[in-house]
């Protein structure tokens, strides 16, 4: 009997970190592409998720969440919100390069600079989601999804098992715009190596510009996702930033499934964790982990070498 | 009047306290361009530290040792210089925004651990009755503040010009080596990771000898006072007043610490109180901007660092 | 040595200050007040706690116009300069300072965080012997610490400390018939004595805790610990939480099939959490809160602040910011002047058994005012019932049980002084 419950709480837990996992993935997805591409640690990607998640609730205000479709708890207007709210964060992304990081650039600012600068843009980005939207929790709909039982034990919530699914079509499709369109190569060009690529006559601006947005929308995702499963307030990005930075480092730098990988592990450590440490100190285990990577594989699971050392 | 000099007493007090961490911070950063984003874990350390060694014993906690003020200090400092030791063999190595991103997670986790190990720390109860040095002596509020003016100001000026001399050493000049082109300084038989380590350690050392010199002012500690955002703070200011020299270092204190009350206060006055939610939002974006300014139109802050020329050559 | 002699130098040196700052100092304190006399608050209205302490604010507001309006203080209109803390420590302290040199309040209330109010407490208000009133903090610290004769006596706080709710909760539960409890805490001070307090009564009463789970707050998801809680198959789930992680765990925890024996922490009892989670699923969950007993004076507070701020007065705090502030009023008139030691002393005499009862609003305040005047005393009854503070500052009150019927708040029944003495004495022996 205990043996079972001990079982069944492993399986659930299992299961829930790889729910999770999946939103760390698409924030960690972004973080990557700005450490290969734009070359440095963007402490402001986190925000993004925040404001995507706040756009597509203004966007659901006025449109509703829609009648739910099937066991979903919303609508396809939901769906458009992440469209929406993709694009949207987007240009945010791409706001704060024009005003920020691409005058640094072109200042040719030391990529700690942009850290830096980055540390004050998440500031800036995560007050205004305060002013503008106020401190309050925010949720998409107010009806409760029940789980459903899939397995004797393990629950499940269509919506989550909705997102990982989403997710894995998200990444797909990058995937598949980074090898096969003429912009893909741009950016692949630009994180093996940015002179060679300007040399070689391709449009780094362009490529950035690109980055920039499809992190942006990435994010977006991720934060939408996340309201969705959990709930919406100005520092839920924010406190997601150690797990995803985690998420890309341990998945290493050089491949988009690594940062996927490392989402998904990074949800799984945390959700295990509490079967064997004192949860107060959940909120350590992404640290714990990216130590262990950065002692003892400084490139990632499925990075190059000799990215991460000096 | 003697309303706002007690103020201003205490308002130099504070500007000190994070003085010497900033002053701690420009070692690592500004001299040799470790990019430590745990400044409040090591803060945190000296704190700590000095609660448990100084304050006076309860029986659920291990700790409160009551002993003397200075011991704390020294048992502060060296308890920052270990963890900075444990914490830089594992992360000097590391590429510029990884430490960042490893030393971000310490501090998250030292946090952590003084919430959960209750113990010795008092858990999220924090430990209280720390004692201040000569508090028996100077009764009145504003006689003590003026004696710990003066003990801050003897404490930081001893940092400032301690740290002034190792800069212009030959181990500073090494230090800036490192920092300008690793390869040249190992290419001239210098241990680069050795040196950034040495800083490292004895830039945290400094940091932690700050958090204890504010836990001993304040009389009580928690794991409120050691969160992410100080580290944030203590950056602004750094860069700000202008990374590389101790003067801007102090000078960004002022600045960044002055605009932050300063704005709390105005915010008070003038935004009616419905809207003070907002007023908070206001300020964290100010500071936010001030960041992003300096770093956009005086990337070497108010002060830069002066250039070396070798006094041969004068 | 040679340490010695700088430490003989500055004393000297300081012993010539003070000979010239003292007497001023001193002589500022006792002329008459001049107006408009200034009351200090801190709250944190940025980050976490800050959808709380907007509400929070509002009361306190509320009773500095119910003072004013009512005749204000010594003849003079109050003016309250209220500072956000950030929830984090210096810059608390930092506010209090500047409110008690600066702008020279005579009094203050906040914060709400205990590990806010502490260091404000031993940094700044006890040797600047400065009166405050906290609305919130609710840490066994602040009783231990005025126990050793650390506060001064200037520290006050007018919701009980834990273990009212965490004994009251356990009576109820135990009636109940619940026999295996889990509970997922706040890991701070609050969280931590409510575990202790309330193990400790349901074991008196029958009962056991299988599973004790801390979160800390902010998290993204709190999944994990409400899976951990589930392994110990309780029968019912004490949540001590905030609104908004505590709305987020309710569900998860509905979600994933937990029980919908809910026992609730008072921090919970607002609409807006009843609205995040819906109220469906709290119908046959049950919470403790301090005082508020019914009775015309908290009607009268219920009305005032509903009618000025267009929202409901249940939340956390919000009774117990607005005695404060009235507590701070009535005892600055009675204080023969405005000296710190004078308004803490006066802060015991507003709850004199043999006094005429005083309740909330203006009219209630100016009556107040009048009997001081004639020298009489008087009996504050406020918006969580008769406030009285014991030696170390802590108030006792009476508790109260509420419920979710329909969409709204109910009060259940209410559990009065004696019927806690009673729990207290039965459980503490």
């Amino acid at each position: 009997m205990h043996r079972e419950a001990g079982k069944t709480l492993l399986a659930q837990a299992v299961a829930d970190g790889l729910l999770t996992g999946a939103i760390l993935a698409l924030g960690a997805l972004g973080v990557s592409l700005s450490l290969q591409i734009l070359r440095f640690a963007n402490f402001s990607h986190a925000e993004l998720l925040t404001w995507g998640a706040y756009i597509a609730l203004t966007f659901t205000t006025f449109a509703t969440a829609g009648t739910p479709i099937g066991p979903l708890s919303f609508g396809w207007q939901l769906l458009l919100a992440v469209v929406v709210a993709g694009a949207a964060t987007g240009l945010v992304a791409l706001a704060v390069d024009r005003l920020v990081f691409n005058q640094l650039r072109a200042r040719h600012a030391h990529n700690l600079t942009m850290v830096f600068a980055s540390f004050g843009v998440a500031l800036i980005l995560r007050n205004l989601v305060l002013l503008l939207w106020g401190p309050d929790a925010h949720y998409y709909s107010d009806e409760l999804q029940i789980a459903v039982e899939v397995l004797p034990g393990i629950r499940l919530l269509p919506d989550q098992v909705f997102v990982l699914a989403l997710t894995l079509v998200l990444v797909l499709a990058l995937h598949l715009v980074l090898r096969l369109s003429r912009l893909g190569m741009a950016m692949r060009a630009m994180a093996e190596s940015p002179a060679l690529a300007r040399v070689c006559g391709i449009e780094t601006e362009k490529a950035i510009r690109w980055t920039w947005i499809a992190s942006g929308m990435l994010a977006a995702a991720g934060g939408v996702f996340l309201g969705l499963t959990v709930q919406l307030r100005p520092d839920m990005g924010f406190n997601l930033l150690l797990a995803i930075f985690t998420a890309a480092i341990l998945g290493g730098t050089g491949s988009l499934f690594g940062a996927v990988i490392g989402g998904l592990a990074v949800g799984l450590a945390e959700n295990l964790s509490v079967l064997i440490i004192p949860s107060g100190y959940k909120a350590a285990v992404p640290f714990m982990l990216l130590m262990l990577v950065l002692y003892f594989r400084p490139q990632g699971l499925f990075g190059a070498a000799d990215r991460a050392a000096t | 009047m003697m309303g706002i000099v007690a103020y201003l007493v205490f308002f130099a007090i504070v500007v000190l306290i994070f003085g010497v961490a900033t002053l701690g911070l420009n070692l690592q950063w500004g001299t040799t361009g470790l990019f430590n984003a745990g400044v409040v874990g090591f803060y945190g350390v000296g704190g700590y530290t000095q609660a448990i060694l100084t304050a006076p014993g309860r029986p659920e906690l291990l700790g409160n040792l009551g002993l003397p003020w200075l011991v704390g200090i020294a048992g502060a400092m060296a308890a920052s210089a270990i963890a900075a030791a444990i914490v830089g063999v594992a992360t000097v190595r590391l590429r510029g925004d990884y430490l960042a991103i490893a030393t971000f997670g310490i501090a998250v986790a030292l946090q952590l651990v003084a919430l959960n190990w209750e113990r010795l720390t008092g858990g999220s109860l924090g430990l209280t009755s720390i004692p201040r040095p000569l508090a028996s002596v100077f009764e009145e509020p504003l006689s003590y503040d003026l004696f710990y003016l003066c003990l801050m100001l003897a404490i930081a000026g001893t940092v400032y010009v301690a740290l002034e001399r190792i800069v212009r050493s030959p181990w500073g000049r090494v230090l800036k080596a490192v920092r300008e082109d690793e390869t040249a300084a190992v290419a001239l038989g210098k241990d680069a990771r050795r040196f950034r380590l040495q800083a490292f350690v004895l830039g945290s050392t400094v940091i932690g000898l700050a958090g204890a010199l504010y836990v001993s002012f304040i009389g009580f500690v928690s794991p409120f006072d050691f969160v992410p955002i100080i580290t944030f703070q203590i950056w602004t200011m750094l860069i700000v007043g202008g990374s590389g020299n101790n003067k801007g270092a102090l000078l960004g204190v002022l600045i960044v610490w002055g605009l932050w009350t300063a704005s709390g206060t105005l915010i008070s006055k003038l935004v009616p109180a419905a809207f003070q939610t907002q007023g908070g939002a206001v300020q964290a974006i100010l500071i936010g901007l001030v960041l992003v300014v300096t770093l956009l139109f005086k990337p070497r802050g108010l002060i830069g660092e002066e250039p070396v020329v070798s006094r041969h050559l004068g | 040595m040679r340490h010695g002699m700088i430490r003989g130098a500055l004393g000297t040196a300081f012993a010539a200050l003070l000979a010239m700052l003292l007497p001023q100092h001193g002589v500022l304190a006792q002329t008459a007040p001049s107006c408009p006399v200034k009351i200090g608050g801190i709250l944190p209205l940025t980050g976490s706690m800050g959808p709380i302490a907007k509400h929070i604010a509002e009361s306190a507001q509320l009773g500095i116009d119910h003072i004013n309006q009512g005749g204000g203080v010594k003849g003079c209109q109050v003016q309250f300069i209220l500072r956000d803390d950030q929830g984090q420590p210096t810059v608390g302290v930092d506010a209090a300072k500047y409110l008690i040199e600066v702008e020279g309040v005579k009094s203050l209330t906040g914060t709400v965080s205990s590990g806010v109010s502490l260091p404000i407490l031993t940094a700044v208000a006890a040797p600047s012997k400065m009166p405050m009133i906290s609305c919130c903090s609710t840490a066994a610290t602040f009783t231990t610490l005025a126990q050793e004769g650390k506060t001064g006596g200037y520290f006050f706080r007018t919701l009980p400390t834990v273990k009212t709710q965490a004994y009251a909760s356990a009576k109820v539960a135990a009636e109940r018939g619940y026999k295996r409890i889990g509970m997922i805490y706040i890991n701070t001070d609050f969280g931590t004595g409510m575990v202790k307090d309330f193990s400790k009564a349901i074991e008196k009463l029958g009962g056991k805790v299988v599973s004790t789970v801390a979160y800390n707050e902010n998290q993204p998801s709190y999944r994990a610990e409400v899976n951990a809680a589930m392994s110990g198959q309780p029968d019912a789930l004490f949540l001590v939480a905030f609104p908004q992680d505590g709305a987020t765990m309710t569900r998860e925890w509905i979600s994933l099939g937990g029980t919908q024996n809910l026992i609730l922490n008072n921090a919970l009892r607002t609409p807006d959490y009843v609205k995040l989670v819906g109220a469906k699923f709290l119908q046959s969950a049950f919470g403790m809160d301090n005082a508020s007993v019914a009775g015309p004076t908290v009607d009268a507070f219920r009305q005032a602040f509903q009618t000025a701020f267009n929202t409901s007065p249940d939340g956390p705090g919000i009774y117990n910011q607005y005695d404060a502030v009235m507590v701070l009023g009535l005892a600055m008139n009675i204080a023969p002047d405005l000296s710190g030691p004078a308004i803490r002393d006066s802060i015991r005499r507003i709850q004199n058994p043999a006094g005429e009862v005083v309740g909330t609003g203006p009219d209630e305040f100016k009556h107040a005012l009048a009997l001081i005047k004639d020298g009489k005393p008087i009996r504050y009854v406020g918006a969580t019932g008769p406030v009285s503070f014991d030696a170390n500052g802590d108030v006792s009150g009476p508790a109260l049980i509420w419920t979710v019927k329909g969409d709204a708040l109910a009060i259940d029944r209410t559990m009065t002084l004696e019927d806690m003495a009673a729990l207290f004495k039965q459980i503490d022996g």
